[in-house]
């Protein structure tokens, strides 16, 4: 089964990968076919005879049928995009279909997971979106994708499997840990930044309204109570060096720490602070941003899983 | 398997529920003809109510409700007068379930149930008509059932609309189109069976044509419609117009009135063992003369037993019993058109000796009654020097004291019929020709006795075969002759020979008469001539090649092919058809050609990525080609150009669609640098 549906990033549903039986339901059909051929021989009746057999050509056709709804189909895997553990894990597929074969109601899922249905009449191709949950960090290799048909009748059931040559990263849980232990040990006490002032990030106070106020800092709760306009004033910080640093951590548990930290990055990222990571292995100097963000939980992510130094 | 752990859609969709609805309507308005009408309104009103409960406007009926509605429909049925377990009951019994189960929410898998028994009730509305329009109808029946099936699996998301409507009943057209071929060479090879046990008979199934017993009159009856009773094709000699006795029924037993078959009235059971006991079929009782006529006739439905053959027949196949009075009969009742090959010597002597039950039946004649003629009888006998010169006396009379054929006989009162006819009104139709001929036969103890069946028939432009209409219906006589067995003698052709050349229509002219009170029939439109010559051998086609094909046609047919090739060449021949077909869905339906629709500009550059890819540089699904140009020739320094090239030629074919590069051949570049990549 493997072989003939090796892992790949592109996978082109061809003969060799599609299964076909009947469905349940045509068993119901085959009765109704035998009580056909019953009446046909003992009413001697060429019309029913020809409506059973009718009906017998019908069952055989409906093979082609449906398997040509599933032939061609093409599967490209385009993203899995990151999560956190325990969150869903979001696998973006391309589906393309040969120019002349149209393709109706067929059912992209993992079972107890997620099921998605698709339709490519004129469009050639789409892309659609399953999700799968994610239980521990790393990366995740999204397993093999359940992609069946029973159009056009329902008498049939082709069924094929997908698995791609994608992986996901999963970020660990962000856990805080709230033991008292970070106040002493890590050097990332926000307070200790230099404030600048007209910032926009952290809330610092009120003060009377001046004239040039972004009417967005206007504190209508006071002018409510008071009747005069008040501004909010934000400040940033222009943070040193914060180190998140595994070491300084007064946690048991690599999986503990490793949530306690993603926790942290979370936090600063939110707050738009400077951050540096180091972990065991891995040093990644303070900086800021999306890009930033995403580097450090892969970090987190990958650490201690092996090849993670090559991904 | 797959589908568990799925939460596949349950519910028939609205789109789907109508077509279901559409479906069922389809479907049960044929039985409409058969069946109680009122089947029709009921399952109208569950599929409003159906509709209605879909739309949100009428909560779901509950289980009483539709208990008592069931409850309803089955005493409706019973009190429509049908009995029990008669197949019209159990077919409406059927037709009742299918109506209602619309009334209850029904899931994916009832939808397609509900399709399979309308399949069912397809085939069995063909039990009631098999006409060339039932089966077309039949057809449409099955593309809307297919069709339902097909909108039931599409997406829910399908919206109804006259598009998707049309798509669905497309794709269910061409499946069934495409089935076609492979059902043909089922229902030509796969084997027939003798029925397996007896079945029920239909008591709407009106009893049509000739009757088992005869007043004077009763043909006249028939005489006035255009109702095919059957037709025939002959391989060999054709017979001439007076040979075309197509020997019915005899009737023996005259109680002062009218004719029937036997002293006693039975049903056709008991009459089949009356038959065999007093006359079972004997071959010795013929001598075989003359050259006989090889025939096929296909009877159509009368629900009745009798068959209709020329005399003498000595071979008949099929489900039939050939008797000692010459007639052959059916099995069972003719329910459905039923083909036979015959083959009959109609030079041959018949019962050279009479057997006692025979003569006893022969010369049977009320104690009283009719004396007037007795007494003619005996006296014209005296005159005569032989039985042969009695009966061509009795003939010549008919021809001289000016009696006349006629559709519109007077009526003849309840005692002394034959006397009235003979002495007084003398204008009779060939009824009363032959009931009073054989009575004057009985009269002198000559044997006699009355043939029912047809005379005649009309052969169409080609020749090929004979159509025999219910106006063809006809009564003759046979006479008992010593050294000479049965004589045939028709009466009628006395006093209207134009009978016998010309058929009915030419007989009754001078009166008018013909198909009288039958205004519609076809035949009274001369200008319609041509199309019905042109329906006649449509139908006859459709009888002859689908409703006739029984185990007898299949087994001549393999007979036939086996004549040519031996078994082995043919099974392989079998399967080489079945193959064919497969190979033919399989181009049909478009799965050889994988990627060949693809344009060729696109497939080359798939080549390009492939062969790129080889090289080590993977295109990303989201990369341009331009962008993957530049990547790529970054890679492979010394491939810059070719690459730059083949991705400007590629986009040029694509984004300049009407470009003109016919000049340029630039597949043919693309082809070259492709090779240089390499």
């Amino acid at each position: 089964m493997d072989r003939r549906l090796p892992r790949a990033k592109e996978i082109t549903l061809t003969q060799k990968k599609i299964f076909i039986l009947p469905s349940k339901i045509s068993l119901g059909l085959m009765v109704i076919i035998f009580l056909l051929f019953l009446v046909g021989i003992n009413f001697q009746n060429s019309l029913v005879y020809i409506v059973c057999f009718w009906l017998i050509a019908l069952l055989v056709i409906n093979i082609f049928y449906t398997y040509r709804n599933l032939a061609g189909l093409t599967i490209k895997a385009i993203s899995a995009a990151p999560c956190f553990a325990g969150e869903k894990m979001v696998l973006e597929l391309e589906v393309s279909r040969p120019v002349k074969l149209r393709k109706s109601a067929i059912y992209f899922g993992w079972k107890n997971e997620d099921l998605v249905e698709l339709n490519l009449q004129e469009a050639q191709s789409t892309r659609i979106k399953l999700s799968h949950s994610s239980d521990k960090r790393g990366r995740f290799n999204p397993p093999r994708i359940d992609i069946f048909t029973r159009f056009p009748t329902g008498l049939n059931t082709a069924w094929s499997y997908a698995t791609m040559d994608i992986n996901g990263v999963v970020y660990p849980e962000p856990i805080e840990k709230k033991q008292g232990a970070e106040k002493q040990n890590s050097d990332e006490e926000a307070n200790d930044g230099q404030e600048i002032a007209g910032g926009t990030s952290d809330f610092a106070g009120i003060r009377e309204y001046q004239a040039g106020d972004s009417p967005k800092h206007i504190h209508w709760g006071q002018y409510a109570k008071t009747g005069e306009l008040y501004t909010k004033s934000f400040v940033d910080y222009e943070s040193h060096d914060v180190w998140l640093d595994w070491q300084s951590l007064n946690i048991s548990g690599t999986e503990s720490r490793l949530s306690h930290l993603c926790a942290m990055v979370l936090n600063f990222h939110e707050s738009q602070r400077q951050y540096g990571l180091r972990i065991p292995g891995k040093e990644i100097q303070p900086n800021k941003g999306e890009a930033h963000k995403v580097r450090c939980l892969t970090a987190l992510a990958l650490y201690g899983l092996p090849q993670d130094e090559a991904a | 398997m797959l589908g568990k752990g799925y939460q596949l859609p349950q519910q028939v969709t609205y789109r789907g529920m109508i077509w279901l609805l559409a479906a069922q309507l389809v479907v049960m308005l044929p039985f409409a003809f058969y069946l109680p009408i009122w089947l029709i309104p009921v399952m109208l009103a569950s599929a409003y109510w159906r509709i209605r409960v879909l739309k949100g406007h009428s909560a779901q009926p509950r289980l009483v409700l539709r208990l008592l509605v069931i409850a309803l429909g089955i005493s409706g049925v019973l009190i429509s007068g049908m009995t029990l377990l008669s197949l019209d009951t159990m077919v409406s019994m059927l037709l009742l379930g299918f109506a209602f189960k619309s009334l209850e929410a029904i899931t994916q898998r009832d939808a397609l149930v509900v399709v399979f028994i309308g399949f069912f009730l397809v085939a069995i509305s063909f039990l009631f008509s098999q006409s060339i329009p039932a089966g077309a109808y039949g057809v449409f029946s099955l593309i809307v059932l297919t069709g339902a099936l097909i909108a039931n699996q599409q997406s829910p998301a399908q919206q109804i609309s006259l598009h998707a409507t049309r798509s669905s009943l497309k794709m269910a057209s061409v499946m069934l189109l495409q089935c076609v071929p492979l059902m043909v060479l089922v229902f030509i090879f796969m084997p027939r069976f003798s029925p397996l046990w007896s079945i029920p008979s239909f008591e709407s199934h009106a009893k049509t044509g000739i009757t088992d017993s005869m007043a004077p009159g009763d043909i006249a009856n028939l005489s006035k419609s255009d109702e095919l009773a059957f037709r025939a094709s002959f391989d060999g000699r054709l017979p001439q117009a007076n040979e075309l006795y197509w020997r019915g029924l005899v009737l023996n037993n005259f109680d002062g009135k009218s004719w029937q078959q036997l002293p006693n009235k039975y049903d056709t059971d008991e009459l089949k063992s009356q038959l065999q006991y007093n006359m079972a079929w004997s071959d010795a009782n013929v001598s075989v003369q003359g050259e006989p006529f090889k025939y096929e006739v296909i009877y159509e439905k009368t629900g009745q037993p009798w068959m209709f053959t020329l005399t003498p027949t000595t071979r008949v196949d099929g489900q039939t019993v050939k008797y000692g009075d010459y007639r052959v009969m059916a099995r069972s009742d003719i329910q459905s058109p039923l083909m036979v090959n015959a083959v009959s010597y109609p030079d041959s002597k018949r019962d050279l000796e009479l057997s006692a039950q025979v003569r006893a039946l022969a010369l049977q004649l009320p104690a009283t009654g009719d004396e007037k003629t007795r007494t003619f009888a005996k006296a014209l006998r005296e005159r005569s020097i032989s039985d042969s010169d009695y009966i061509e006396k009795v003939l010549t009379r008919f021809t001289e004291k000016s009696y006349f054929y006629t559709l519109r006989p007077p009526l003849l009162g309840d005692e002394d019929t034959i006397d009235a006819f003979l002495f007084d009104s003398k204008k009779g139709f060939c009824s009363h020709y032959s009931g009073s001929f054989v009575f004057m036969m009985r009269a002198v103890g000559i044997p006699a006795r009355i043939v029912v069946g047809y005379l005649g028939g009309e052969w169409n432009e080609g020749g090929d075969y004979l159509s025999v209409r219910q106006y063809d219906a006809h009564a003759w006589a046979e006479v008992w002759l010593k050294g000479e067995g049965w004589r045939r003698v028709d009466p009628t052709s006395r006093v209207a020979p134009s009978r016998v050349e010309g058929g009915l229509e030419a007989a009754v002219e001078y009166e008018g008469s013909f198909l009288e009170g039958n205004l519609f029939a076809a035949r009274n439109f001369k200008w319609l001539d041509g199309i019905r010559e042109k329906m006649d051998a449509m139908q006859y086609g459709w009888r002859r090649w689908v409703l006739g094909y029984d185990r007898e046609s299949q087994t001549n047919l393999l007979k036939s092919i086996l004549d040519r090739m031996s078994a082995v060449p043919l099974a392989a021949l079998i399967g080489a058809l079945f193959l064919g077909i497969f190979l033919l869905w399989f181009v049909m339906l478009g799965l050889f050609r994988r990627q060949t629709y693809e344009a060729y500009e696109h497939q080359l550059y798939r080549k390009f990525c492939k062969q790129l890819q080889k090289l080590g540089v993977l295109r990303e699904p989201h990369q341009t080609p331009h962008e993957f140009a530049l990547i790529a020739s970054e890679q492979l320094p010394d491939k810059a150009a070719a690459i730059h090239a083949f991705t400007s030629l590629y986009q040029q074919l694509c984004y300049i669609p009407n470009g003109d590069f016919e000049r340029d051949k630039p597949h043919q570049k693309m082809r070259k640098l492709l090779r240089e990549l390499k």
